[in-house]
C-alpha cells in the first residue's frame, strides 16, 4: 500500500490531453486488470485483522481516482472535439448568402405605414393614372386658379382629361367614395410632377396621405396624432410646430416643422438658418371636399395630411441629393 | 413678397423689433423666408399663399400685423381734390369702351395734365430698390410704389401717343401683334385680352404695357389705369406669352373694387405732389357698389373643429382685429360682415380658420381622437411586402426607376404600345414604360460602369399600356435582373458562378412554392423568350438580353437575364392555407441512375418516363447530377436521377424495388436511347 502515491496519479490525469489518452488511464487504474483490481485481488492473501481496513483504503482509492477521471473528462468535454481541430483561419471571410436589400424609400414608407397601422389607420392604395376630377376638382382645387401651380401635373396625351397623380390625395376622394366613416387610412405611393431634376427635385417621387374622418375629429387631434408620429421617426427629443398655411383641400391648413437636428433649432445651413425643417402639410378636411364624395359636412368632420417620402428619408439618413434614390446605385442602397 | 419695417409703420405702430415680428407673421401664416437689415430698414421676404391676394401689399401686411400684435391700421386719406367736374365744360372728354363685362368687369382712367417727368426724390427710389424694385421715373416709380403699398396694378399711358377720346378693352385680333415695355414683339390672338385705342393695341391687359406709349421724359399728360380684370383671362395670357409680372401675379389673384379706387386716387396724388401737373378727368367703366357678404358663425363650430372653447369675447375681438364687422345674431351665434379685399372668406369654417391662425396653433391642445378599431383586410401592399421578403432572401436589392422613359428604350422589350405624355420637360419623360425590363437593363449598365461585378435586382411598380382607347392600363409587375458572376470564397477556394436563366427559374421556384403555387411552368417560345405559365395561363417571361439591346445599353462581355412576372395573376392564384401531412413513419430507399444521353433530350421528358413507371412505389424522383465534359462524347450529356422509394403502410424491401428501378432503367434506355453508366 504504502508504494501507491495518490499525487502521482492526480498528476499523471492532470497531464491527459485527449479523451483515448484518458480512456487507457482508467483502464490501467480501474480496468479489469487494472491496480484496483489488483489491490482487491490481494485482499485474501492478508491477515484477518488486516483485511477490513485494507479493503477500505483500497476503496477509498478507487472513489478518488474515478472522481478524478470524472473530473478530467468532464473538462475535456469543453474543449472543441478533435474533429473540428482543423485548421481554421477565424479572421477569413465568413461564407453565408447575402440577403438582399430593402430600397430606403421602401424602408421608410414601411416604418411610417406601421406607426400610422399601430395607431388604427389601414392602407388603402390608388392607381397613378388618375382623372383631372380626383386630381383636382374634387379636392376643391380649381382648373384654373394659381392654387394649382403647386401642382403642376403630367397630362396623357390621347386620353381626355387624364394624367398621372400629382399627388396621393385624390385617393381620399376615392376611399371615401368607397366607405362610409369613421375612416382612418394612409395611402403610399408614387406621384408626378413635371419638374427639372436637380438636388431636391425629382419628376417621380413618392408620398404618404392620412386622413380620418368621423363625427367628431378635431384639429386637436390632428396635432396629436402628428405629433406621436413625428416623436416616432425623428425621435423622442425633436420639437413640432404647426403653421398655418394654405391647402384648397383643408380648411384650416397647417405646416408642420420639427427642429433642426443638426442644429437643435439654433439655425444652420441645413435648415437655411430657420432652425426648423417642413417635413408635411395638413389641415382639417374642406367641407367642399366631403360634399364631392357625398359626405354631409355638418355630421362629419376629419383631418389629413400628406408628406414627401424622399424628404422624409433625406432628413433621416443626412443624404443630400435626391437623384441618388433613382439612381439605384448597389453602393448606395447596401447602406440601408 | 418683400416689404420693409419702415414701409409698415407708415400704416400701423409696431412695438416689437423685425425679428420678433418675423416670429409672429411665419406663425400667422405669412412665412418670413428672410430678413435683411439694409440702410437702417428691415425687408422681410414673405410666401404669400394663393388664397390671400391682399397679402400681397404693404397695406394687407399692416392689416395683419395690426391683427397680431393688437394694434391699430392708420388711415391714410388721399388730399387730392378731384377736378373732375369742372372738366365737363373743358373740350376733352374720354369714352371707356368694354367689350366683354366678364373680361374687365371694372376699368378706370384718370387724365393728369402738365406733369414734369423726372427722376424720383430719394425716399422713393430707396424704398423701391430695398424690395428689389429699380426706378424708372417718378411716373412709374409712383404706379410702382401704389401697386406695392396696396396690391392694386396701375398703369400710365402717355396719354399724347394715344389716339383721342376713346380706350377699348377687347380681344386681341388674330396675328395682332404687339412691342411690350421690354422691347419684346410679342404675337397676341383671340385669347389674349388688350388696351386699345382707336387704332392698335397700346397694353396686354394685366400684364405689361406697350413700348410706343410708355412714359417718357418728354410726356407732358398721362392717362393712369386702374382696373380689374379677369384672373382666368390673365392667368391663360402670362401662361401663352410665359410672362408673369408683378402685375399679372396679383391680378391672377384677385382685386377687390375698393382697393382699385383707393389705389388709383392714391397715385393720382403722388403724381400731383411729385411730377406736378393737375387731375382733370376720372372715368370709370362702371359704378362700383360695394357688395356686403356676411357669414353666419356658431360658437360651438369653432371647438367642434378645432378642439378647445375660446370664448367669445375672444371670437368677437379676432375678427374685428382682422377688419371684420361683428354682430350678435343669436346667443350662440354671429354675424359676420366681411370686408371686400377678403375674397377668400365665403364659408364659416374660413372664419374658424381665422381664428385658429390668430388664437395660434400653438395654444390648441394636443389631444388623441376615438378611433374605433378598424379590421383591414389583407391589402395589396401585404401581398408585395410578402414578396419582397422572399426576393430580399434569394438575395436581390430592391431598385425604384423611373415610369416615364423614351420611347427607343422600349425598342427590343416590347411592342405594346405606350402611353403618351401631352407635356413631357425632356425625351426622357415621352412614354410611360410598358416593361420593366428596359429600365432594369439600365440599372444594370449603370452599376457594371460603377465596376460591380454581380448584379442583383428587382423592382415591383405598374407598367401602363394603351391597348384599350378609352382608357389606358396599369398593371403591377414584377421584374427581376441577373448580370455578372456571384464569387463565393468557400474552403475549397474561389467560385465563381454565372448568372444564367436557371438562376432566374430557380428565384421563381422559390417564390411560387412560399406562395403556394404548384401549376405553373416554363415554355420555351418560338423567338426564345420563356414564358412563365401559371394554371396554364401566362403569367410572365424570362429572357436573356438581346446583342442589340446589350450594345445600346453600352454593356460588354456580359450576359443581362431579366424576368417579369404580372402580379395580379400570381396574387389570384397564391394560396396560403397550410395543411399539416404526418411525417413519413417507415423508412424510404433511394437509389440512382447515371444516364449519358444526348444533349436536346430535356430533364422533364427523363422525369415523365421515370415517373410513369415508378408509380406508386416511387414518391420522388430529381435531377441530382449533372455533367458534360471529357468523360462524355460530343453532343451527349450526363445526368444523375435519384429516385426515392417509399410506402406509408411499411419498410419496403429490396427485393420490391429492385424489379421497379430495372424496368425504370430499361424504359429509359429504350425510350430516349441513354447508356446506363
Amino acid at each position: 500500500m504504502s508504494h501507491i502515491d495518490l499525487d502521482a496519479i492526480k498528476a499523471e490525469i492532470e497531464k491527459v490531453g485527449s479523451s483515448s489518452e484518458l480512456e487507457s488511464l482508467r483502464i490501467k487504474y480501474l480496468g479489469r486488470k487494472g491496480l484496483i483490481a489488483q489491490m482487491m485481488s490481494e485482499i485474501p492473501a492478508l491477515a484477518q485483522e488486516e483485511r477490513a481496513t485494507f479493503g477500505q483504503k483500497a476503496n477509498a482509492l478507487k472513489n478518488q481516482i474515478a472522481s478524478l477521471l470524472a473530473e478530467k473528462e468532464n473538462s475535456l468535454g469543453k474543449q472543441p472535439s478533435s474533429a473540428s481541430k482543423l485548421n481554421v483561419d477565424i479572421s477569413m471571410p465568413g461564407i453565408a448568402q447575402e440577403l438582399g436589400r430593402e430600397h430606403p424609400i421602401t424602408q421608410v414608407i414601411d416604418e411610417i405605414c406601421e406607426i400610422f397601422i399601430r395607431m388604427g389607420f389601414s392602407v388603402v392604395e390608388g392607381p397613378e393614372i388618375e382623372s383631372e376630377f380626383n386630381n383636382f376638382t374634387g379636392l376643391n382645387i380649381p382648373l384654373e386658379h394659381p392654387s394649382r401651380d403647386a401642382f403642376d401635373t403630367f397630362y396623357l396625351k390621347d386620353y381626355d382629361k387624364l394624367l398621372l397623380r400629382s399627388h396621393t390625395s385624390p385617393v381620399q376622394i376615392r376611399a371615401m367614395k368607397a366607405r362610409k366613416p369613421p375612416l382612418a387610412v394612409v395611402v403610399p405611393g408614387r406621384v408626378y410632377r413635371p419638374d427639372a431634376t436637380d438636388a431636391s427635385h425629382l419628376f417621380m417621387f413618392h408620398q404618404i396621405e392620412g386622413f380620418m374622418v368621423g363625427h367628431d375629429i378635431k384639429f386637436s387631434d390632428l396635432k396629436g396624432i402628428l405629433e406621436t408620429f413625428a416623436k416616432a421617426v425623428f425621435g423622442k427629443d425633436i420639437k413640432m410646430r404647426f403653421r398655418p398655411h394654405f391647402f384648397p383641400f383643408t380648411e384650416p391648413s397647417a405646416e408642420v416643422d420639427i427642429s433642426c437636428s443638426m442644429c437643435k433649432g439654433k439655425g444652420c445651413p441645413s435648415c437655411g438658418r430657420k432652425g426648423w425643417l417642413e417635413i408635411l402639410g395638413s389641415g382639417m378636411i374642406h367641407p367642399n371636399v366631403f360634399k364631392h364624395v357625398g359626405y354631409d359636412p355638418k355630421k362629419y368632420s376629419g383631418f389629413a395630411f400628406g408628406m414627401g417620402v424622399e424628404r422624409i428619408a433625406m432628413l433621416k439618413y443626412g443624404i443630400r441629393d435626391i437623384r441618388l434614390f433613382c439612381e439605384n446605385d448597389l453602393r448606395f442602397l447596401k447602406q440601408f | 413678397m418683400k416689404v420693409t419695417y419702415n414701409w409698415l409703420k407708415d400704416f400701423v405702430e409696431i412695438k416689437i423689433p423685425a425679428e420678433a415680428l418675423a416670429n409672429k407673421l411665419t406663425m400667422a401664416g405669412l412665412e418670413v423666408v428672410s430678413l435683411e437689415e439694409r440702410n437702417g430698414d428691415f425687408i422681410f421676404e414673405i410666401e404669400i399663399t394663393s388664397n390671400r391676394p391682399d397679402w400681397l401689399s404693404v397695406i394687407g401686411v399692416a392689416r395683419e400685423v395690426a391683427a397680431i400684435t393688437s394694434s391699430k391700421v392708420k388711415t391714410q386719406s388721399s388730399k387730392v381734390k378731384v377736378k373732375g367736374q369742372k372738366l365737363k365744360k373743358a373740350s376733352e372728354n374720354l369714352k371707356i369702351e368694354t367689350e366683354d363685362k366678364k373680361d374687365c368687369p371694372l376699368y378706370t382712367a384718370k387724365i393728369v395734365r402738365g406733369v414734369k417727368v423726372g427722376p424720383s426724390p430719394n425716399w422713393l427710389k430707396d424704398r423701391l430698390e430695398l424690395i428689389g424694385c429699380r426706378s424708372v421715373n417718378n411716373i412709374v416709380d409712383i404706379t410702382n410704389y401704389v401697386l406695392f403699398e396696396t396690391g392694386e396694378p396701375l398703369h400710365a399711358f402717355d396719354l399724347d401717343k394715344l389716339a383721342i377720346g376713346e380706350i377699348i378693352i377687347r380681344r386681341a385680333k388674330k396675328d395682332e401683334k404687339i412691342t411690350t415695355i421690354d422691347a419684346q414683339q410679342r404675337a397676341l390672338n383671340e385669347d389674349i385680352l388688350v388696351i386699345a385705342d382707336r387704332e392698335k393695341s397700346v397694353a396686354v391687359a394685366g400684364v405689361m404695357g406697350g413700348k410706343d406709349t410708355e412714359v417718357s421724359y418728354n410726356t407732358k399728360n398721362i392717362l393712369l389705369e386702374a382696373a380689374i380684370f379677369n384672373p382666368i383671362i390673365i392667368r391663360r395670357e402670362r401662361q401663352k406669352l410665359g410672362l408673369q409680372t408683378d402685375s399679372s401675379y396679383r391680378f391672377e389673384r384677385g382685386i377687390d373694387a375698393e382697393t382699385v379706387l383707393a389705389a388709383s386716387k392714391r397715385a393720382a396724388q403722388l403724381i400731383q405732389e411729385l411730377a406736378g401737373g393737375e387731375l382733370i378727368l376720372e372715368k370709370a367703366s362702371s359704378i362700383v357698389k360695394p357688395k356686403k357678404k356676411s357669414i353666419i358663425l356658431k360658437i360651438d363650430s369653432v371647438s367642434k373643429i378645432l378642439g378647445i372653447k375660446i370664448p367669445q369675447v375672444k371670437i368677437k375681438k379676432i375678427l374685428i382685429d382682422l377688419g371684420f364687422q361683428v354682430k350678435l345674431k343669436t346667443k350662440n351665434s354671429l354675424n359676420v360682415f366681411v370686408p371686400s379685399h377678403r375674397q377668400d372668406v365665403n364659408l364659416e369654417i374660413d372664419l374658424i380658420e381665422e381664428i385658429a391662425r390668430i388664437f395660434g396653433y400653438e395654444s390648441i391642445p394636443t389631444t388623441l381622437p376615438q378611433i374605433k378599431p378598424q379590421i383591414s383586410l389583407c391589402t395589396r401592399k401585404d401581398d408585395v411586402s410578402r414578396i419582397k421578403k422572399i426576393l430580399f432572401g434569394l438575395g436581390l436589392n430592391e431598385v425604384i426607376t423611373y415610369s416615364l422613359v423614351d420611347r427607343a428604350s422600349l425598342e427590343g422589350f416590347s411592342q405594346a404600345e405606350p402611353v403618351a405624355i401631352q407635356n413631357p420637360l425632356s425625351n426622357d419623360q415621352e412614354v410611360l414604360r410598358t416593361t420593366l425590363a428596359a429600365s432594369l437593363g439600365k440599372c444594370v449598365a449603370y452599376n457594371l460602369n460603377q465596376k460591380q461585378d454581380y448584379i442583383s435586382i428587382f423592382e415591383i411598380a405598374k407598367i401602363f399600356q394603351a391597348k384599350d382607347k378609352s382608357a389606358p392600363t396599369e398593371e403591377l409587375f414584377l421584374g427581376i435582373a441577373l448580370c455578372g458572376e456571384k464569387m463565393m470564397l468557400l474552403d475549397k477556394g474561389l467560385v465563381r458562378e454565372e448568372m444564367g436563366l436557371l438562376h432566374l427559374k430557380g428565384m421563381l421556384d422559390v417564390v411560387f412554392s412560399r406562395l403556394g403555387i404548384k401549376d405553373y411552368n416554363f415554355k420555351v417560345e418560338a423567338s426564345g423568350e420563356i414564358s412563365v405559365l401559371v394554371h396554364g395561363e401566362w403569367s410572365g417571361r424570362l429572357t436573356q438580353l438581346s446583342k442589340n439591346i446589350l450594345g445600346r445599353l453600352e454593356i460588354k462581355n456580359r450576359n443581362v437575364v431579366v424576368a417579369e412576372i404580372d402580379l395580379e395573376k400570381i396574387f389570384s392564384q397564391t394560396d396560403l392555407k397550410k395543411q399539416f401531412k404526418p411525417l413519413a413513419v417507415f423508412p424510404g430507399i433511394s437509389r440512382d441512375i447515371s444516364l449519358v444521353l444526348k444533349e436536346e433530350v430535356s430533364a422533364q421528358e427523363i422525369l415523365d418516363l421515370v415517373k410513369e413507371k415508378g408509380l406508386p412505389l416511387l414518391k420522388e424522383a430529381a435531377v441530382v447530377d449533372f455533367y458534360k465534359g471529357k468523360q462524355i462524347p460530343q453532343g451527349f450529356k450526363g445526368l444523375t436521377v435519384s429516385c426515392l422509394y417509399r410506402l406509408d403502410e411499411r419498410t419496403l424491401t429490396e427485393e420490391e424495388i429492385t424489379p421497379v428501378h430495372s424496368s425504370i432503367t430499361s424504359l429509359l434506355v429504350e425510350k430516349l436511347g441513354a447508356q446506363i453508366r
